[in-house]
């Protein structure tokens, strides 16, 4: 889409010889205003990513409990003789189980929710390259580039966005691995430790947070 | 029989003590409740690291497509386990400045009876009323609070001083530990103490507290007297 964005501008913005001057400035503000909105939209997602993230935990935190209770009652039906006692027990375990399948829909659409954030982030991304190849064209090997903002190189809003659509991207991969595995796993240590990833979200840097706080700052969305 | 001024000055500075003592001490219980769910936090975040250090992730086929996952999971456990320590040692400042505020107050008390001990009637010091208990108890009490703060502070710090990573095992029994220097300690001391003196507070001399130490007058002390 980007790329058209850039086709699109090429024929019209007219031979060399027309001067650079008019065309560049409203082609530049519109740029600044689609960077500063691309900034604002970032941090809306990446709270909606959090609350779902957060939802997601309470999810997979009761489907871990739940399966802990499942292996120990199997345990004990092994362990029981008394066919009265294993029929109820058989009932037990049927509800147990409908509850694990209720709530593995219940991460599985968590995790729905979670991909169409992150589709979302990359679309971000992508916008912003696109600006920087507009400006890129506009430029062309001039190196005297007035920054959209303060001090940002456009390029640099492309590298912020890129990074943290990356870490989000790794970060869904993982969520949904554990997704997938959590409800079979019946290792304590490996579901409490899927448990713990979840949480800990390891491939969202801490400094992902400073990076965000930095483009709002930069755009404006932030007071200095 | 009646009451002389030395004794009067003292029990307004006693008047004017326990009431710091009531609302420091309802500050003290709510921290160390705030240290208690924090203390649980850090446990938890042990028990994680303990089981993630118990796992061997290359025998999980699940998690092989995901490079330095381990290490990267171990850094955000540890990372939030500072942020949790941080406000453990943000609640324990506010411990200190209780055992602080308490100790300043029983000592201005203190202050307050050495200036007049000479001129103090021991046997009034000792005479309890039917709604007073007598000074010299009311002294001693205000010692073994301030000792009951003291010490406990400093348990309490030793043991958050003592929490490094290495031990996981140590921070997993934190809570209980904490919980164990609560129980070791008499739990009630302070409001006991409280309990005791209510009636004393409450007592029409009291309002004598809103007059000065300087000359008192007559209708002030026979308001005391019993």
């Amino acid at each position: 889409m980007c790329e058209d964005l850039v086709k699109r501008v090429l024929p019209d913005s007219g031979a060399k010889t027309l001067g650079i001057a008019t065309p560049r400035k409203p082609v530049l503000s519109v740029s600044a205003r689609k960077i500063k909105d691309n900034a604002a939209d970032w941090h809306n997602l990446i709270l909606k990513w959090e609350s779902l993230s957060d939802a997601g935990f309470t999810t997979a935190s009761n489907i871990a409990n739940l399966k802990v209770s499942l292996l120990s009652k199997e345990k004990v039906e092994l362990e029981s003789s008394s066919p009265a006692s294993s029929e109820k027990e058989e009932k037990t375990s049927l509800d147990y189980s409908k509850e694990l399948e209720a709530l593995c829909e219940e991460l599985q659409a968590t995790l729905d929710g979670l991909t169409k954030i992150q589709m979302k982030m990359e679309k971000l991304s992508s916008t912003t390259k696109g600006i920087c190849e507009l400006e890129n064209y506009h430029y062309r090997e001039e190196s005297n580039r007035p920054p959209l903002f303060h001090t940002w190189p456009t390029a640099f809003f492309y590298e912020v966005s890129r990074r943290l659509s990356d870490a989000y991207k790794k970060e869904l991969l993982l969520k949904h691995t554990i997704g997938a595995e959590l409800a079979h796993t019946a290792d304590r240590n490996l579901s409490l430790t899927y448990l713990s990833m979840w949480l800990h979200q390891p491939y969202i840097d801490s400094d992902s947070k400073l990076q965000l706080e930095s483009m709002l700052l930069e755009t404006g969305h932030r007071a200095l | 029989m009646a009451q002389d001024q030395p004794l009067l000055a003292v029990q307004v500075a006693l008047r004017k003590c326990f009431p710091v003592v009531e609302e420091q001490q309802a500050l003290w219980q709510s921290t160390l409740q705030g240290c208690s769910s924090l203390l649980s936090s850090l446990s938890s975040l042990a028990e994680q690291l303990q089981a993630a250090q118990n796992l061997r992730f290359e025998d999980v086929p699940a998690l092989r497509p995901f490079p330095e996952l381990q290490e990267r999971l171990r850094r955000k456990q540890l990372e939030a386990g500072d942020i949790v320590l941080d406000k453990l040692a943000e609640r324990l400042a506010t411990l200190l400045k209780v055992r602080d505020t308490v100790s300043s107050h029983v000592e201005r008390v203190f202050q307050t009876y050495e200036q007049h001990s000479a001129a103090l009637d021991v046997d009034a010091v000792l005479q309890p009323s039917v709604v007073s208990p007598s000074v010299a108890d009311m002294l001693e009490w205000l010692q073994d609070i301030d000792r009951h703060y003291r010490r406990s502070y400093l348990k309490r710090k030793y043991l958050l001083s003592s929490i490094h990573w290495g031990d996981l095992a140590s921070i997993q029994a934190l809570p209980n530990a904490w919980d164990q220097i609560s129980e070791d300690e008499c739990q009630t001391l302070v409001s006991d103490i409280l309990v005791s003196v209510s009636f004393f507070l409450e007592e029409p001399g009291s309002c004598a507290v809103s007059g000065d130490l300087g000359p008192c007058s007559g209708a002030a002390l026979s308001a005391v007297s019993k």
